[in-house]
């Protein structure tokens, strides 16, 4: 079920990729770990416009607050930098994948099973997706 | 036996025993570890006194007996930390599919006994597995372990008025004798510890 879910996201994916901006793929976004307020998630966007595209924030019904965080280890030292944009260039992509950048998910409904994230650019929500929890 | 008999039986016995020695001094050496680094002595441990995941006290000598991975971490770290014990857990079960023996147990220290209770901390390690062992307690008591052992942490405020911690991202291999004998430093990847354990493992 979650498959066919993810394929019909991908699907849905594809087909606007024509027109859309910005396209996520490889979402994860995962269920907190148990007895946690707090999660990541991961995915690559893509940006098929000619124009650079930066992402402001991250809103969602389904959790308090998400922040975009990159986990950098340096001297075998890991830190935890909050990041107040990224951008993606035009015509590449940005991977936020464990142990890079990531979306740090904060206060989460109880019972999650579909989440909801739009992406803002400025004033924009620049690309709305669904998608189930990973548990 | 004749002289010609003699010098041929002469020659053959020459020529097995310098072939034996030859491929003794070009046998290949001994396997070596690929990224872990093995302390030529193994380590002490310092004295401490904290509190394992079902809230009993524990001290050094609960690393005796097995093999123990050993990662210093917090259960409020949504990436490093769980991605580091995923790992270790695949790593895990890999080497137990490979059958492996023994298997070293995971262990998670506590950088930030604040927020991890042992009840807490129970949750989270079990979430990788069973038979891992979680460590928090008293922060002074988690300082003696870290201090000895060379793990840096650090408490880092949010803006929000919550906070996160900076922390060491290595792996300590901890022997029987609870002693701390190889590291892994980061990035980990499940492949390493399948490489290298074996072989650090067999050592006597």
């Amino acid at each position: 079920m979650r498959r066919s879910f993810s394929l019909l996201l991908f699907i849905l994916a594809a087909c606007a990729a024509d027109e859309a901006p910005l396209v996520a793929t490889d979402i994860v976004i995962k269920a907190p770990m148990p007895g946690m307020r707090i999660s990541a998630g991961y995915l690559t966007l893509h940006n098929n416009s000619d124009a650079a595209i930066t992402i402001t924030k991250i809103s969602s019904p389904q959790f308090g607050a998400i922040e975009m965080h990159e986990t950098r280890i340096e001297d075998n030292v890991s830190r935890m930098v909050a990041l107040a944009e990224v951008t993606i260039a035009a015509g590449s992509a940005v991977s936020l994948e464990p142990g890079g950048k990531h979306l740090m998910l904060m206060r989460p409904a109880d019972d999650l099973d579909v989440v909801t994230l739009d992406f803002h650019a400025g004033e924009d929500v620049i690309l709305t997706l669904a998608t189930k929890v990973e548990r | 036996m004749n002289s010609r008999r003699l010098i041929i039986l002469v020659v053959a016995t020459v020529a097995v025993a310098a072939g034996t020695l030859t491929s003794r001094w070009y046998a290949s050496p001994p396997p070596a570890p690929r990224a872990a680094t093995v302390l030529p002595t193994p380590m002490e441990l310092p004295e401490f006194s904290l509190l394992d995941q079902d809230g009993r006290a524990v001290s050094s000598d609960v690393f005796n007996g097995q093999w123990n991975l050993v990662f210093f971490g917090f259960t409020h770290c949504p990436d490093i930390c769980p991605m580091t014990l995923q790992v270790l857990a695949n790593a895990k079960r890999q080497l137990g599919e490979a059958g492996q023996d023994p298997l070293p147990r995971i262990v998670l220290v506590s950088v930030d006994p604040e927020r991890d209770t042992p009840e807490s901390l129970r949750q989270y390690i079990d979430y990788f597995g069973d038979g891992n062992l979680g460590i928090t307690g008293e922060l002074a008591q988690i300082r003696k372990l870290t201090n000895a052992l060379g793990i840096f942490f650090e408490k880092i405020p949010r803006d929000d008025g919550d906070y996160t911690v900076s922390h060491s991202a290595v792996v300590l291999l901890v022997n029987p004798r609870g002693q701390f004998q190889a590291l892994f430093g980061a990035p980990h990847d499940a492949d390493t510890y399948v490489h290298d354990l074996p072989i650090i493992l067999a050592r006597p």
